[in-house]
């Protein structure tokens, strides 16, 4: 189903959902950048620079309380939230990120405290002229229900989910011929790098030295986990509240010393070069095993959030520049 | 959800992050601020995890009062009457000196403000201090004296211009990682480093030159580098001439430093000496970056001395990419300097001894005000023991974990007729207190902090404060009151009104000004953009000071007894005391306990294996934690972070003080480690 | 987005159980026998584990040391190590904790039908092997010949001393034991030495022989030297157990992962060519 809204059925589009989700929606913040917030006190911010915040936090949030444990050992789980969520403003790999958690977290057994956030959410992609200054962002195709396409200040919309396409409904139909050429536009992949890299670390042609080098330049403060839309590693944490003890889950970093190291000091991730090497390896090699795709959805976060420059994007690009010429 | 942009609480960097809070007002998580100049996106793990102490459920709820010994519950107006009462008693009877503030660093430049302003115009006492003492007074003192100022002469920026860092006494990555992190970039694009420091920090594996000196030689590596950089005709004869004085006297004091005789000293051989001089001496741009290992000795001010004079030396001064750059530890350690919260001077480093200024504040106070300089908070402690000071308000501050020589601090604090103290966690010292108040911590109310470049920035509230706990300021406008000051400021932004109005160096600072990225101070006027370079066209004091230093031994070093350097500082996942970091979990898990690192050689000769736990003595007590087998120390040295109070570092330390600022010397002591 | 049942617990929902007796083993260990509350069996297989939740200290993975043959209860052999072991190791019977699980995949036991059983344990990894054991007792006729062999640090560090003495004189069982370290003032009289020294002697027709080997990480890759050298070559015939830090149990938190594969899922028992070749696994 395709659409063609104008900005007053964007606004009309949005109304329609808020009145059922707790819509999420792009603004610019204080500080220049954009993130998600809450539809009701927000200026839309309809292009521009990627969200700063991963919007998968809103399913997999840095704490999250999963129980609380009475003194009689009773489970009280935390009560639902009042209204399923909708996310306006996730580009494209934004939206391959959930598609990647979703994945992760309901391989069976599912994780129920995920699903609770997660179903019955409604995600509505942006891409198109949505970029910084109005740059193109390529088409997401899926992943999401409703896909709106910036173009010439109006918005192609595509219905992808059955909650999407009757949101729609009552919108103009859009020109199908649009789409096709933007959906050319958007076959022009940037560069292989990550598959490149992928393919040395696959056959094991990086030498232990190299991650020893990087390593030596982490500071550890574990950003490039936190800040990556498909990490998913967490630690528990309880605290013991008048209503009885509070168990959450704390997002985690492979990159710090105690994340596998055991009660009698054995740590199998006992250097930061074998840990450094995990956090790549994990995405470009370890994942495509399991799960049959990278882990890395090439969103960027991690490079701008390392404080000393070895984020995915820069590590791949030295490793297939050094190690590249001998495959 | 909410996003409320604020500073990070914890250390002098500044950065800057949305702390992000749900419906039920807890804070659940940080995203870095993406354009803020210092933060750009990125935080160091404790910033990452700056959220994780604010609801923990161990805060402070509601004001105690001790009662037969034990602490109890009480109403806030019953607990602010009985120390104002108790305070003002003690003033009457023994006079107002024999009272003692305590400020903090942790708290924002209007709380500090308002606290000395409680102690000097509310119980007319100058006895008001603050951690600062422990940290950077010998930067204060040594750095006035020299240029004029006592603050970082340069801005974080300059890291990326600079062709040169010589980073000495800062473990930069651990203590100010993204200061750290912009010294590795700028590694990365071709600066030298230099490194001095006794331990194989992350820094020294990226450095051209790594400088294993003994802890406490600084003086004379310093003084060996000036003399080589004039032996071989390395100085800027140009900058010496134009910007400073004093120059004869230093080129005589540098005779005797020839490399063979620093070398010596320092441990090192003397071609490393004679390398680093002609390394830095042939740099047009040079930083040179400093913190607790220059500073925290009984001649720290004579550290700060010499780096001051390398800089003049060279002509590093008052130009991008240079500069003198002490780190400053606490997120407003900074900003505690400028309002006053120093025994010596009112804000804007004004002395209390100048009848001109204190005409000026009390005028404005509308009150008669002290005039000899109070006393510096480690005076006051031993003052404490021997009776003369009766009386302490301790605002956010955990001395018995934070002071040299444990033992005393305890004495001295058991030994108050009163003790206050506000805090957000009960602390070891809350545990002495008399009267506990409870306070707001950063995420729940407004103010400002300035960070080590100067940034005169805002923290932000995001969430209510648990429980009765009120915000700092508010808790000390209640006691000014109680003294018959004014105190009906309606929310911080108007302190700040009162303090631009009595600081020449804060005058153009406004909330409203500082909204962006804050305000860089000598910010004199309204209009005026603010000084990312101190000292650029004249030093401060008019002309750059050579102010010649000999080298002094440490106070004690080890011996037949006690035959091992105790070395103590921060580790990079704790902050300090331990308070707020030990509190939150991911902090906390990569380090649960007490450690000491030590040299396998050395642990092999004792027979020490990796985690043992083994006993550690200096002749002023006796702790024990685990072995760490490092070769980041050297043999000869331990290291112990002062962050646990089950095996306290500062049980051990050396409380000799710098006789200028009163600094004591946690950098070395002499121990001896035995089997537990 | 499918519909996933929605009236179920929480997967991270802790069950209550109670502890019936505390046996202590060692000086650092202690075996706790346990029922859950509703007096419903645990349904394990031998190899799974649990995850033990004490509130304030959150959890940690527990091997079950008893087989499900046996019911109405089941058994933890359990070290000492840390907050939460020592926690436990301060209750007493009568006690109340909570247990999740069973997880993991179990020792594969279809494919050690008919075998001749080399079931080697190392310190504390007697306590998962227990089960197995046990479970070889009670279907002895399912087995060629089991022969336990398993080492401790010292005569004191020796775990469920009766249970040795008990299948040394099984039906179909060898059990042999030896020490690293004999202190001069100790009357153990078994043998010292490290565990490889027990297996250079033995005799095994390696065709129909199948080796599970479960022990502290540095002894693996000498044991396992020592089996190829009785000639189990092939594979599906070394099974072992690899553990790791374990937060959720269910393959989410990612602290046991080793490359693409999760301990606490995929393992903890796998067999050895699913792993040898994987990087820090061994
Ligand atoms: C599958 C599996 C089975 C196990 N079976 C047994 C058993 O039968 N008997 C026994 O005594 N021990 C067993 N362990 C080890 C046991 O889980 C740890 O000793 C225990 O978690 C230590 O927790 P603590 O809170 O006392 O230690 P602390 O050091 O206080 O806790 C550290 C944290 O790290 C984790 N941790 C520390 N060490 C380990 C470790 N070795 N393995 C996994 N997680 C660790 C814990 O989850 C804990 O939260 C098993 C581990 C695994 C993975
Ligand atoms: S670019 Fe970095 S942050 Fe983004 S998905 Fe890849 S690894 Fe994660
Ligand atoms: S973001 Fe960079 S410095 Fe931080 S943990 Fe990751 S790799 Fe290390
Ligand atoms: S570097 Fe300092 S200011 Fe920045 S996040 Fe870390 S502790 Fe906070």
């Amino acid at each position: 189903m395709l659409k063609q809204l104008s900005r007053s059925d964007l606004e009309q589009l949005l109304e329609a959902v808020a009145k059922n989700y707790a819509l999420q929606v792009p603004q610019l913040l204080a500080d220049g950048t954009r993130q998600l917030g809450p539809y009701d006190n927000a200026e839309l911010s309809l292009s521009g620079q990627p969200l700063q915040r991963k919007p998968t936090s809103y399913f997999f949030p840095q704490t999250e309380l999963l129980l609380t444990l009475d003194a009689a050992g009773n489970v009280q789980q935390p009560p639902p939230a009042e209204k399923p969520l909708a996310l306006f403003g996730m580009d494209r790999t934004d939206l391959a990120a959930l598609t990647f958690l979703d994945q992760f977290f309901m391989a069976p057994p599912a994780d129920d405290i995920y699903l609770h956030r997660r179903l019955n959410a409604l995600l509505i992609g942006l891409t198109g002229d949505a970029g910084p200054d109005s740059s193109f962002l390529p088409l997401a195709d899926d992943g999401c229900d409703i896909e709106l396409i910036a173009i010439n200040q109006k918005w192609l919309a595509l219905g992808h989910s059955e909650a999407g396409k009757s949101l729609l409904r009552k919108f103009n139909d859009g020109d199908d011929k649009q789409l096709v050429t933007l959906r050319k536009a958007s076959r022009d992949q940037p560069s292989d790098l990550l598959q490149q890299a992928s393919q040395l670390l696959h056959d094991d042609l990086v030498p232990d030295a190299f991650w020893e080098e990087i390593a030596d330049r982490c500071i550890l403060c574990s950003g490039c986990n936190l800040a990556c839309p498909t990490c998913s590693c967490f630690c528990l944490q309880d605290r013991q509240t008048p209503n009885g003890t509070e168990r959450s889950r704390v997002w985690d970093s492979c990159q710090l010393d105690a994340f596998m190291r055991e009660a009698s000091g054995h740590n199998p991730l006992g250097t930061e070069a074998l840990r450094t090497r995990r956090r790549i390896h994990h995405k470009l090699v370890a994942d495509v095993e399991r799960w049959g795709e990278l882990g890395c959805v090439a969103c960027g976060r991690c490079d701008r959030a390392c404080p000393t420059g070895i984020g995915m994007f820069a590590v791949a690009e030295e490793m297939v520049e050094r190690f590249g010429l001998r495959s | 959800m909410t996003a409320t942009l604020t500073t990070c609480p914890y250390c002098g960097t500044g950065c800057n992050f949305y702390l992000k809070a749900d419906k039920t007002g807890r804070v659940t998580g940080v995203e870095p601020a993406g354009k803020h100049p210092t933060s750009r996106g990125q935080l160091c793990i404790k910033g990452w995890n700056a959220h994780a102490f604010v609801d923990h459920p161990e805060r402070l709820t509601t004001p105690q009062i001790r009662q037969r010994g034990q602490l109890n519950a009480a109403g806030w107006e019953t607990a602010l009457d009985l120390v104002h009462e108790k305070l003002q008693g003690i003033a009457e009877k023994y006079g107002p000196d024999s009272l003692m503030f305590l400020s903090s660093a942790k708290v924002s430049n209007e709380e500090n403000y308002l606290l000395m302003k409680l102690a000097r115009a509310g119980f007319g006492t100058n006895n008001i201090d603050h951690c600062a003492r422990l940290c950077h007074s010998s930067t204060v003192t040594g750095l006035v004296e020299t240029l004029g100022s006592g603050a970082m002469t340069n801005s974080l920026s300059c890291f990326d211009e600079t062709e040169l860092i010589f980073v000495i006494g800062s473990n930069t990555t651990e203590q100010h990682p993204l200061i750290g992190s912009r010294i590795l970039q700028a590694v990365q694009r071709g600066a030298k480093l230099i490194v001095a420091d006794s331990r194989r920090i992350r820094l020294a594996k990226q450095a051209d030159l790594h400088l294993r000196q003994q802890n406490g030689s600084d003086v004379a590596l310093l003084n060996g580098m000036m003399r080589q950089i004039l032996q071989d005709g390395l100085e800027d004869r140009e900058f010496i001439a134009s910007r400073t004085e004093g120059f004869s006297a230093l080129e005589q004091s540098l005779d005797p430093f020839t490399p063979e005789h620093v070398s010596k000293i320092t441990g090192l051989m003397p071609n490393q000496i004679v390398d680093a001089a002609r390394l830095f001496g042939k740099t047009d741009k040079a930083m040179i970056v400093y913190a607790m290992g220059i500073t925290q000795h009984s001649h720290g001010v004579d550290n700060v001395r010499a780096v001051s004079n390398l800089a003049l030396l060279t002509g590093n001064l008052g130009r991008p990419g240079t500069g003198v750059n002490p780190l400053r530890g606490q997120n407003n350690v900074q900003g505690a300097c400028d309002m006053g919260a120093l025994p010596d001077v009112y804000s804007g480093y004004q002395k209390v001894a100048d009848p001109v200024v204190r005409e000026k504040f009390s005028k404005a106070w509308g009150c008669n005000l002290p005039e000899s300089p109070g006393l510096m908070s480690t005076h006051a402690i031993e003052a404490a023991v021997e009776g003369k000071i009766r009386g302490m308000l301790i605002l956010g501050e955990n001395p018995m974990l934070s002071d040299a020589n444990q033992a005393q601090v305890k004495q001295a604090l058991e030994n108050l007729d009163f003790l206050a103290v506000i805090d957000i966690f009960p602390t070891e010292t809350a545990q002495l207190a008399d009267v506990i108040l409870p306070a707001a911590c950063y995420a729940e109310r407004d103010g400002t902090f300035t960070s080590t470049e100067r940034r005169v920035q805002h923290g932000r509230k995001a969430v209510d404060p648990p429980g009765e706990a009120q915000a700092d300021w508010q808790i000390v406008c209640q006691l000014l009151q109680r003294c018959g000051l004014q105190s009906d400021y309606a929310d911080p932004a108007e302190i700040m009104t009162e303090i631009a109005s009595l600081t020449p160096s804060y005058g153009g600072i406004a909330y409203d000004r500082l909204s962006d990225n804050g305000l860089q101070w000598p910010c004199p006027t309204s209009d005026h953009p603010g000084t990312p370079i101190l000292h650029q066209d004249q030093c401060t004091r008019g002309k750059g000071l050579f102010s010649p230093v000999d080298y002094r031994p440490p106070k004690e070093l080890p011996d037949a007894d006690y035959p091992l350097l105790l070395n103590t500082g921060r580790s990079y996942f704790h902050w300090h005391t331990g308070s707020m970091t030990r509190r939150s979990h991911l902090l906390d898990r990569e380090e649960r306990s007490a450690f000491v690192e030590i040299n396998p050689e050395d642990a092999k000769k004792y027979g020490f294996v990796e985690r043992q736990q083994i006993r550690i003595s200096s002749r002023r007590g006796s702790i024990s934690c685990a072995a760490q087998l490092t070769g980041k120390v050297p043999v000869g040295q331990i290291f112990i972070p002062f962050h646990f109070a089950e095996g306290a570092a500062n049980a051990l330390t050396n409380n000799a003080l710098d006789p200028e600022s009163g600094i004591p010397e946690f950098k070395v002591c002499a121990v001896r480690i035995e089997p537990c | 987005m499918h519909q996933p049942a929605r009236n179920q617990q929480s997967i991270y929902a802790p069950r209550p159980c109670r502890l019936l007796s505390v046996t202590e083993l060692t000086p650092n260990e202690k075996l706790f026998r346990l029922q859950l509350c509703d007096k419903t069996e645990l349904q394990h297989q031998p190899g799974q584990f649990v995850q033990i939740s004490i509130p304030g200290l959150t959890e940690a993975p527990i091997s079950v040391a008893s087989s499900p043959t046996r019911k109405g209860y089941f058994e933890l052999g359990i070290r000492k190590a840390g907050q939460l072991t020592s926690a436990l190791h301060r209750l007493q019977a009568g006690a109340q904790i909570g247990i999740r699980g069973p997880f993991g995949r179990p020792f594969q036991l279809d494919a050690l039908d008919g075998k001749a059983l080399l079931l080697i344990a190392g310190g504390c990894g007697l306590a998962p092997l227990r089960s197995l054991i046990q479970y070889c007792q009670d279907r002895s006729d399912e087995f060629a010949s089991v022969q336990i062999f398993y080492g401790a640090r010292s005569p004191e560090d020796l775990m469920f001393q009766q249970d040795l003495s008990d299948w040394q004189s099984s039906h179909n069982f060898s059990c042999r034991y030896t020490v690293d370290n004999k202190p001069a003032t100790s009357c153990f009289d078994g043998e010292t030495g490290l565990i490889t020294n027990l297996m250079n002697d033995i005799q095994v027709e390696a065709e129909n022989c199948c080796a599970v080997i479960v022990g502290p990480p540095p002894m693996y890759h000498p044991v396992i030297a020592s089996l190829r050298q009785l000639g189990l070559n092939k594979p599906k015939q070394i099974m072992l157990s690899l553990e790791r830090q374990m937060r959720c149990g269910v393959g989410k938190c990612g602290h046991c992962s080793i490359e693409h594969l999760t301990c606490c899922c995929d393992g903890p028992i796998f067999w050895l060519e699913e792993v040898e070749h994987l990087r820090g696994a061994l």
